[in-house]
């Protein structure tokens, strides 16, 4: 474990860093949002502050962390060590220097474009490339995780790979194939209108082939909480996982459905037609399937945990549970915000209601509560469970981690929940400052301020984790030496091929994706839009 | 009785520390409670995504 | 673990397992259909009128010169709004539209990707230069509306918005070549 310890600390510190950085920034924007802080700021402060935000939380937090925990599970659930150590912390590096040069573009007024950076619209060559850079050093974590896998496969012949780095490793996957749309835009059209090899740029194609990336990135950003909800929560609960293949087939359908659908994120858009969207419609309702299986699952092995301490009844076993329990206390906190999200989810996805949500609040909104609270939510946890085995010290009391979960939980439903209400009034995105002399966007007012007072729990409550993340380093109780991985009600002794690796999958993924983005992408190739002119932000 | 498969190597980290006895008990009864559970969350949120469909979105008029 | 219970066990939790995603399956494949009924009796559709156009000649001639934006009411009385959404404004600022009556909305950009909805309404398309965005409906009640740009286009973005002003047909009154203004309030 020494070796990679260090390795893990540094992505997680790294992801940590950047997320306490945006939260704070996430409060001033929400300030200067509302009535109260109606005539503070400019346009240029406030996109600056969007764009950092953004790309911190979104690319920052989320790949440096996913990183960090692939490492710490690939020795921990496989039992040997990583192999390539020397090109993780080239990677890592790598890494670093890529968010130094987004950062500093973002802070120089160059870049902002947002974390979606659509163009015409375009930033300094810069910020691309440095988004580029955590890309790649993302990519050879892949590579790790995937040689982790086939060399304990090769020690273990016959044997089911540990759930954790099957799911870690369909995850990898998953990222490969989906990091594949945005690094065309970026390498084909944006990086080049950028340094001005070329003055126009396909609208229509650029639109599509970021899509192709913006479902699956969401499912990798959420794949670690279902890792840890099947093979820590279980353990940590005291009780057992209540089926190891339905985890399996989980990550095999979260690896599957999530890439082809990425066309729903352009249900509003004019270059793609009918057929198109329909079909996306459809096919994005299997994606719902992986979620299904786990909001039974996932109980189920509570169950088990609750009754064997004694609970009784239909619900006597939820009390039952040890809540005190930072892993049991966040998942439980993390399922009420995936119902809330999750309706949400399935709101914007419909051929529909789309129209509805589309670029409102109600977007924004969603995203928080289901990223913001579901998934990091369990980020918090992840981190608390794995910083002990990193760091060799326990926590000396469980009662701050508590608080702060509640306070996150809390913050969050505040935050989110009247702002979904306000997308619905017809609150739209990305506004500066509201003018609210309008009688329409006056009556916004009160909620808007709900939401802020949400926003400021939130920063409370990231600045309480990363305390107990310091303090835990200087703590004297030695770490727990328990098992941390849930065993299966039925241990699997042999699981089938398609269980246990993913070359059906890659297979399946290749046709669905030619498939689904096969003639939306070559319409643009036979026939290119007419070409819009590259306007730079500088 | 059939050739068992050589017994996994152990790794430390997944020991079980439950007694099988008391796990085919409890395993009479689950997931019992679970299906309740996930049965009506689902049954809310199917509920809900009509209700918002009936009663907020169609009322806002007819798009093509 | 011993096999006798290793195997009931096993058999226990695929059926139930299976027995959950069946159930499931059923409920949301009858939600599915209910959803597709109604969107196929009401004709309800994303905007998917793939239309192109370019951007970089749209104020010289054709649908979109400038004498040509706003409402227009055709010999057959249909209704039609042309809007070019630019930075940082809608041209025309304000559009009228009749309430009670199918209308469509024709929008398009010169420049960078903006978007529109209605308040209040299911209005809602992108606007992406290269291409004509297009929406159909009906307004059901008369008032002011907001029409904001809803996608950021840069730093003017959140001054960006139009007012439609959605008319009683006794106010709705097309000119001779007609046209529609907004009313004066």
């Amino acid at each position: 474990m020494r070796g990679v310890d260090r390795l893990c600390l540094a992505h997680l510190w790294l992801a940590f860093a950047a997320f306490v950085g945006a939260a704070v920034l996430g409060v001033w924007q929400m300030w200067v949002r509302s009535p109260l802080g109606a005539h503070t700021g400019t346009p240029g402060d406030y996109y600056m502050s969007v764009t950092a935000h953004g790309v911190a939380m979104a690319y920052v937090l989320s790949t440096f962390f996913i990183m960090g925990f692939g490492y710490f599970v690939a020795v921990t659930a496989l039992q040997r060590p990583l192999p390539g150590q020397g090109w993780a912390w080239a990677a890592f590096v790598a890494g670093v220097i890529g968010v130094v040069m987004a950062l500093v573009s973002i802070a120089l007024g160059k870049a902002s474009v947002l974390f979606t950076f659509y163009p015409p619209l375009t930033a300094t060559p810069w910020f691309y490339i440095g988004l580029i850079l955590v890309v790649a050093a993302s990519w050879v974590w892949c590579v790790l995780m995937f040689v982790s896998m086939a060399a304990w496969k090769r020690k273990n012949p016959g044997r089911p790979v540990p759930l954790a780095m099957f799911g870690t490793v369909a995850n990898a996957l998953m990222w490969l194939w989906t990091t594949a749309g945005v690094a065309a835009e970026l390498l084909y059209q944006v990086v080049p209108a950028a340094m001005g090899f070329v003055q126009t740029v396909d609208v229509g194609l650029s639109r599509t082939l970021f899509s192709w990336t913006l479902h699956a990135i969401v499912y990798f950003w959420l794949i670690p909480a279902y890792i840890a909800f099947y093979t820590m929560l279980p353990r940590a609960a005291g009780g057992r996982l209540y089926s190891d293949t339905m985890g399996r087939l989980t990550f095999i359908f979260f690896l599957i459905y999530s890439l082809p659908v990425g066309l729903h994120h352009l249900l509003m858009d004019p270059e793609h037609g009918n057929g198109t969207k329909f079909i996306q419609v459809l096919l994005t309702a299997f994606v719902a399937a992986p979620t299904v299986l786990t909001i039974f699952t996932i109980p189920a092995s509570l169950e088990i945990a609750g009754r064997l301490r004694g609970g009784r009844g239909v619900f006597g076993w939820i009390a039952a549970l040890p809540w005190d329990r930072p892993m049991v206390l966040a998942s439980g906190l993390s399922f009420v915000m995936l119902g809330f999200g999750g309706l949400g989810g399935l709101i914007n996805m419909a051929y529909g209601m789309n129209a509805m949500v589309h670029n409102t609040s109600w977007v924004t909104a969603h995203f928080h509560l289901i990223y913001g609270g579901t998934v990091v939510i369990m980020y918090f946890a992840i981190a608390y469970e794995i910083w002990p085995r990193l760091t060799g010290r326990q926590h000396e009391s469980f009662s701050p981690l508590r608080w702060q979960l509640w306070l996150w939980f809390v913050g969050m439903m505040v935050m989110t929940l009247p702002w979904h209400w306000l997308g619905l009034q017809g609150q739209w995105r990305r506004v500066a400052n509201f003018n609210y002399d309008n009688p329409i966007i006056a009556s916004w007012g009160p909620l808007v301020i709900v939401s802020l007072a949400g926003g400021v729990l939130l920063l409370a409550s990231a600045l309480l984790f990363v305390r107990n993340l310091v303090v835990l380093h200087r703590s004297v109780q030695p770490a727990p030496t328990s098992p941390l991985y849930a065993l299966a009600v039925v241990p699997p002794r042999h699981v089938p091929a398609a269980l246990n690796g993913f070359g059906l999958w890659n297979v399946l993924v290749l046709a669905s994706m030619l498939m689904a983005y096969g003639y939306p992408i070559a319409q643009f190739v036979i026939a290119p839009s007419p070409s819009a002119i590259v306007h730079r932000t500088e | 009785m059939p050739v068992d498969q050589p017994r996994p190597a152990h790794n430390p980290l997944e020991e079980s520390h439950i007694d099988e006895v008391a796990l085919s008990t409890v395993l009479r009864t689950v997931p019992l409670g679970a299906a309740v559970l996930a049965g009506s969350a689902v049954a809310l949120v199917v509920l809900g995504y009509l209700a918002i469909y009936l009663f907020v979105f169609l009322p806002r008029g007819i798009v093509g | 673990m011993t096999d006798q219970p290793r195997e009931t066990h096993e058999r226990w939790v695929l059926g139930t397992e299976l027995t959950w995603a069946f159930g499931v399956g059923v409920l949301v494949a009858a939600t599915i259909s209910i959803i597709v009924f109604t969107a196929l009796t009401l004709n309800i559709n994303p905007p998917s009128n793939v239309e192109r156009i370019d951007p970089k000649t749209l104020h010289l001639s054709g649908e979109f010169s400038e004498q040509n934006l706003g409402t227009l009411v055709a010999a057959d009385g249909t209704v039609t709004a042309r809007i070019i959404a630019t930075q940082f404004a809608f041209v025309p600022h304000c559009i009228a539209l009749p309430r009670g009556r199918p209308v469509t909305l024709r929008l398009a950009s010169p420049d960078v990707i903006h978007g529109i909805l209605i308040t209040g309404t299911n209005v809602n398309t992108m606007v992406v230069p290269g291409y004509v965005a297009q929406v159909h409906t009906e307004f059901t009640k008369s008032g002011e509306l907001l029409m904001p740009c809803h996608e950021y286009c840069g730093l003017g973005h959140s001054e960006m918005w139009a007012t439609v002003q959605v008319l009683s047909a006794a106010e709705f009154k097309p000119d001779s070549d007609g046209r529609v203004s907004c009313a004066r309030r």
